[in-house]
């Protein structure tokens, strides 16, 4: 079968004529994607079942108001098929979750696209996002960062998708040309039976995809150098983190923090007065609420290996850390030492479940 | 899961009004019910015993786990089905009553409109039957002890009738020693006997008793729990320590009154002149020296008898001063017969059988009754109005007040405590007037003597005989009652310790336990209102039965 | 200000306010009155504040009495050192107004242990939005000292909620209060409240001597001032939450994050009822609803979000605005939740964190009250029944 359909629309326009169809002929019962609400400016993910409403999608748009992964683990098994447009980190997440029980692949298409970055909400809300659509898609052709997206966007290394069921070609086209998308799996082939548009063999790779990663990469690697001198030790930890106001809303819009009640919201952190004053006894001056790094670092213990650097983190962190950096740079140390690389393999186990006579032979 | 759902007829009631076949052609096809076993069946009459079989047998052979019943309201049969699902190996608690008679048959005139809202609602009960849990019924043993609060006459009435070897009473009593007020009447009509006497012998009786425990200086903390099954907490008034704890299963109210306090009424000069005295300390000078005292040596030349003190401040009738004053003025003329002895009263209350005649002698022995419209007490002058208007003014060397009868000073606290309203008067209100005059608004909480209102010795003993009589034929010895199980539930781990929930419970069922700084359910106690779980912002407490992904799911079906 | 005693003492100012006051803290620990203070603090790399319990002396004389900005909600400090019992040792907090009243509500919700802990408050111009200050701390700093220092407290740089504040001074609640004087007699009076404010006062051997009236009266004036402002404003904010269009209009570009909640002193609750699994739809139900309206948004049940933590703690809602500053795509949440409030509050004759004594609405039950709505329903039964 083939495995390259190119409909001869915007890459947005033929996509959602591709959902169109599904949709239509009830190969789907809904579509989960980025749509424009009508409200200045405002958009969010939505899950639409009338053909009608699939007009206000804007599913390639480089908008992220929430991780979709966290959103569709929140579906149980049901029968009905749902096409799903996400982000290849948000993929990346959902497998994460899916690993660990919090949701299931089955009944949804995973379309995911090669991706050129989300914007930041400063940049992306009340109406900056049309402002900075031209800039983004310019960059996007010709495989550069654009300057407004995610800084963890700019170092990431993993935009074309794994474990989508199709991806649609945008990083080094014109996404105004033409639709590309690719279908991976069985599933995927299916689905588009009976739909019209070009079929053929796989293309061969843009050679843009290939400039995006180096820069991409190099990114990375300067990001992490930043973030590791000034993290250097404990001293530079407390100086990154002291303005953290224990909010946890970054632990509340990531994917991999699924926790019902967490742990440092619990009875365990509720401390006892005269625990407070024996810890206050040995100090000149103690801050309160205490243990606001502890839970940035116990968070990291956490999760961190398991981070797809999607950024929602900082976007939400009231106080501005860069939250996302720190969390991808010491999440993909560690995970490196597991030669683990979150959400690249379903059936890839999660390092802490998995118990090996021989690893971490560095640390021995 | 296999969820059996049953759509009642009700006769022409359901059937005539609802199209029930329609309602069994739709539910099983709708896709939401997809992959749940789902038993759809009708029937005549389902409350009938033929129903009732009906209904047992089709849960034995379907193997059904969840009972949905589409009939009239829970109110009416909800305990019928409940009995059903005990016969079989279904949990009774894994069951749904919906009602689509008052609901939807009984007010919806228009068949198919009637129809839609019907299936829509046993759609929401299908639902939220998914979500309901098993609960297991618990047996406890009813207690069959009583406390008995109040050592007067009425209390060690009440006590010997209802003590036995099965049945302990628990006697408290918050003075020193025991009989209460009657111990301080001296003669009682009509056959001037020593009432002292008489409360000595039933306090002799109750000391004898082994099935009975007095705690004197000892005084009620805390009640929670229901009839069968209450948790008390008495405690010594010297005891710095903690109160006792006591489990009984009925309590009886016998705590008496108190006499109005004349200073309050300066008309009558109480405690400013020194020749006015109220009834009570006249009955104890004749019960300690048999004697009415003046001023030692001196014969009163006039005493004057004021009936009705407090009576308008009041607004009721003491009922017994009438009689005990026609007492006390024989008393008087006996002592000193050439005394000129005038009774000032508004109206004469004379209701038992023997008093008009004690009170025709006295008259005849030259008493004076004169009615009035009011009274002043002058130096050693009474001031008055005659009931035909005319004022007058006798001498009076001795004045003998008969106030009003109260409530004992521990009325108010008592009232807090047991949960027992009290009426306009200030005294326990009773449960109905004429029907239930014993009993209270709180199944197994009984009042009787005087802690009810105005009465004499021979209706005390009545009334203590009465509530007696009631809790031994309904407070059986080794009777099992099942305390409520849709009780409420409070996770440790989202408590935060604000007590919402306990101050909003009304039977006292919340405690807080100070160590883990959560509060904490009595479950033997609490009634399964909802109070709490409705308060609650965090969702920390939940009411079985009534949780909120329950309640949700059914709201939110039922609207749609 | 009802019940404020009509003498204090004051302190002149040497060199500037802050340092007046904090040399009063420092003697304070100096002379054991206290075993420690709790003020803000600049963080080491000076781009925000965090709360710190200080115990040694010289330590205060590096922190802020009053900070630009309001990172953390003093009442949530408190909390986390006072939740679990009073505990053995003698603190005093340095909080404003706002944080004080949030305190209170905590108080009668059992989440502080206030019995050793003297309450003290301070005059408070405002404070500047976190992300303004944060994105440029220097920038903050300026504009917060003139806020400070300014003779006009009416100004327009600090946050939305804080201009329109009526309550920035003397709080009846409070053990001690900083008035701060300015104009010719620059400096500090210091009023006390209660038996604790009384006797930081004693040990500090002060006599309540000076008159607090010309102060009192800059207070009342500027307080006329901002209620004016504050009706003015709520007519405007009705605009944006009176109904149900409104509402959705106003949160649109709510992300589900829940800042709001996590940042507001009132919501104390371990779990919060909508981060939990009992209000999460499943599946079936999604797609019922996405069905019937041909499409829903995620994440679901904003508003059921926004209206339920309005309902559980309007009537403690002490419009500090920390539930703007959190907000990541800067949703007038505290204009919002302080008008619902104002409104709330009135029905029940209740007026968060103005006394310990006046028990949260919510626990007590009177026989006649709410009597707006109780009209209402009367309106709505006689139409009901003159229909038929």
């Amino acid at each position: 079968m083939a495995n390259q359909l190119t409909i001869k629309k915007s890459s947005e326009q033929g996509l959602i004529d591709f959902l169109t169809f599904l949709l239509e002929t009830r190969k789907i019962s809904a579509v989960f994607t980025l749509r424009e609400t009508g409200k200045e400016g405002v958009f969010d993910y939505g899950l639409i079942t009338d053909v009608q409403m699939l007009k206000q999608a804007i599913p390639l748009h480089p908008f992220m108001p929430v991780n979709a992964g966290q959103e569709l683990s929140r579906f149980k098994a049901m029968k009905k098929q749902v096409a799903a447009v996400i982000r290849p980190c948000e993929l990346r997440g959902f497998i994460e979750l899916i690993k660990r029980v919090q949701g299931t692949p089955d009944h949804f298409l995973l379309i995911s696209y090669t991706c050129g970055g989300a914007l930041r909400f400063a940049s992306s809300l009340h109406g900056k996002g049309d402002t900075n659509l031209p800039g983004y898609w310019k960059a996007v052709e010709k495989g550069e960062n654009y300057k407004e997206i995610r800084p963890t966007c700019k170092a990431c290394e993993y935009f074309v998708p794994m474990n989508a069921d199709a991806t649609v070609s945008l990083v080094g086209k014109n996404h105004e040309d033409e639709c590309v998308l690719e279908l991976h799996t069985e599933k995927a082939k299916e689905m588009a039976a009976g739909f019209k548009g070009e079929y053929s063999e796989e293309g061969t790779k843009s050679q843009i995809v290939d400039t995006l990663l180096e820069k991409r990469k190099a990114e990375k690697t300067r990001l992490f150098q930043e973030i590791g001198s000034v993290m250097k030790d404990l001293g530079g930890v407390v100086e990154v983190f002291s303005r953290c106001v224990g909010c946890h809303g970054c632990s509340r819009v990531c994917p991999m923090c699924h926790c019902i009640l967490c742990d440092f919201e619990s009875h365990l952190f509720d401390h006892e007065a005269s625990v407070i004053e024996k810890e206050f006894s040995r100090k000149e001056g103690m801050r309160l609420p205490t243990d606001t790094i502890l839970f940035q670092l116990g968070r990291m213990n956490h999760m961190s290996f398991s981070c797809v650097g999607c950024g929602m983190c900082t976007e939400v962190c009231p106080a501005d850390i860069p939250v996302a950096s720190i969390f991808m740079k010491t999440g993909s140390e560690t995970a490196q030492l597991f030669d683990y690389i979150p959400g690249r393999d379903i059936d890839e186990p999660v390092p802490v479940t998995v118990y090996k006579e021989e690893e971490l032979s560095k640390l021995g | 899961m296999r969820i059996g759902v049953f759509v009642c007829e009700c006769g022409p009631n359901i059937a005539e009004h609802i199209d029930i076949d329609s309602i069994l052609k739709t539910i099983p096809s709708l896709q939401e019910f997809e992959d749940i076993e789902l038993i759809v069946k009708r029937h005549k009459l389902l409350c009938s015993k033929e129903g009732q079989q009906f209904l047992e047998e089709e849960i034995k052979a379907n193997g059904i786990t969840h009972l949905v019943v589409a009939a009239c309201s829970p109110r009416d049969h909800e305990s019928t089905f409940i009995n059903v699902c005990k016969k079989t190996d279904m949990n009774p608690y894994l069951f749904k009553m919906v009602n689509i008679r008052e609901h939807c048959a009984w007010i919806i005139p228009d068949k198919i409109e009637a129809t839609k809202k019907a299936t829509r609602y046993i759609r929401a009960g299908i639902r939220r039957v998914f979500y309901q849990s098993e609960l297991l019924e618990k047996e406890i043993e009813s207690r069959p002890d009583v406390l008995v609060i109040g050592g007067g006459i009425a209390g060690l009435e009440a006590a010997l009738s209802l003590a036995s070897e099965q049945r302990t009473v628990y006697l408290i009593e918050k003075s020193e020693v025991l009989g209460g007020k009657s111990t301080f009447y001296s003669r009682l009509l009509p056959r001037q006997q020593d009432s002292w006497g008489l409360v000595a012998q039933k306090i002799m009786d109750v000391e004898k008793n082994e099935n009975i425990q007095v705690f004197t200086e000892t005084e009620v903390e805390r009640v929670v729990g229901f009839f069968g099954n209450f948790e008390v907490v008495v405690k010594n008034k010297k005891d710095e320590e903690a109160g006792t704890e006591l489990k009984v299963g009925a309590i009886v109210l016998a705590t008496g009154s108190g006499l109005l306090d004349p200073t309050r009424l300066p008309a009558y000069k109480y405690k400013r002149e020194d020749n006015v005295y109220t009834s009570l300390e006249i009955e104890k000078m004749i019960s300690e020296d048999g004697t009415i005292n003046f001023t030692p040596g001196e014969v009163p030349k006039t005493v004057a008898l004021i009936h009705c003190v407090g009576r308008d401040e009041k607004g009721y009738c003491s009922r017994i001063c009438c009689t005990y004053m026609i007492n006390i003025a024989k008393s008087l003329k006996d002592q000193y017969p050439e005394t000129s002895i005038k009774v000032y009263y508004r109206d004469l209350c004379l209701p038992h059988k023997d008093d008009q005649r004690f009170y025709e002698d006295i008259k005849a022995q030259g008493i004076d009754f004169i009615r009035v419209l009011d009274t002043r007490v002058k130096g050693t002058t009474i001031v008055y109005t005659a009931s035909n208007g005319s004022k007058g003014e006798d001498s009076a060397d001795m004045v003998i007040l008969a106030p009003a009868m109260e409530p004992s000073q521990d009325t108010e606290a008592l009232s807090d405590i047991l949960a027992i309203p009290l009426d306009e008067t200030g005294f326990f209100q009773e449960a109905h007037y004429h029907l239930n005059p014993v009993g209270t608004s709180t199944e197994g909480v009984y009042i009787i003597g005087t802690a009810h209102g105005p009465m004499g010795i021979s209706e005390a003993m009545l009334q203590a005989q009465a509530a007696s009589g009631k809790i031994l034929s309904r407070l059986i010895p080794g009777e099992k009652i099942v305390p409520e199980v849709k009780v409420a539930v409070i996770s440790e781990a989202f408590c935060t310790g604000c007590q919402t929930c306990l101050e909003v419970c009304c039977y006292g069922a919340i405690s807080f336990n100070e160590e883990k700084g959560i509060s904490v359910v009595n479950e033997a106690v609490c009634r399964g209102c909802g109070n709490c779980a409705a308060s609650c912002p965090s969702g920390a407490i939940q009411a079985r039965q009534f949780t909120a992904p329950q309640l949700y799911t059914e709201m939110i079906e039922a609207i749609r | 200000m009802k019940g404020i005693a009509g003498k204090g003492v004051f302190l002149p100012e040497k060199e500037g306010i802050n340092k007046s006051i904090l040399g009063f803290l420092k003697t304070l620990l100096e002379k054991y009155v206290f075993d420690g203070i709790m003020v803000p603090m600049r963080v080491p790399a000076k781009n925000s504040y965090a709360w710190v319990l200080v115990r040694e002396p010289s330590l205060i004389m590096k922190a802020s009495p009053l900070a630009p900005v309001m990172p953390v909600q003093g009442a949530k400090a408190l909390k986390s050192l006072t939740r679990k019992g009073k505990g053995t040792l003698n603190f005093a907090v340095l909080m404003r107004p706002c944080e004080i009243r949030a305190s209170i509500e905590l108080t009668k919700l059992n989440q502080i242990h206030p019995e050793k802990i003297t309450l003290m408050s301070i005059d408070c111009p405002g404070a500047l939005p976190l992300s303004d200050y944060i994105q440029n701390p220097e920038e903050g700093e300026k504009r917060f000292e003139a806020l400070f220092t300014g003779e006009s407290w009416s100004d327009e740089t600090s946050k939305p909620v804080c201009q329109i504040c009526d309550q920035f001074s003397w709080q009846p609640a409070s053990d001690l209060h900083f008035g701060l004087m300015r104009g010719q007699k620059k400096g500090i009076f210091l009023i006390s409240n209660s038996e604790k404010g009384q006797r930081v006062l004693n040990e500090m051997k002060l006599q309540a001597s000076e008159s607090v009236s010309e102060w009192k009266k800059s207070i009342e004036d500027l307080t006329k001032k901002r209620q004016k402002k504050r009706e003015k404003r709520f007519e405007e904010v009705q605009t944006m939450a009176k109904g149900f269009e409104p509402l959705l209009e106003t949160f649109a570009a709510c992300i589900g994050c829940h800042n709001c909640q996590s940042a507001c002193p009132i919501c104390y609750c371990r779990q919060c009822y909508f981060n939990s699994t009992i209000s999460r739809p499943d599946s079936d139900f999604i797609f019922q609803k996405a069905e019937v309206r041909g499409g829903i948004s995620f994440p679901m049940d904003r508003i059921f979000f926004h209206v339920g933590r309005m309902t559980h703690m309007s009537l403690s809602c002490v419009s500090c605005g920390l539930c703007s500053d959190a907000c990541p795509v800067s949703i007038p949440v505290a204009e919002v939740f302080s008008y619902v409030a104002d409104q709330t509050q009135r029905t029940f004759e209740y007026r968060a964190g103005e006394s310990g004594e006046d028990a949260i609405p919510i626990t007590r039950y009177r026989m006649e009250e709410i009597q707006g709505v109780q009209n209402i329903v009367h309106q709505a039964e006689g139409a009901m029944s003159k229909d038929g």
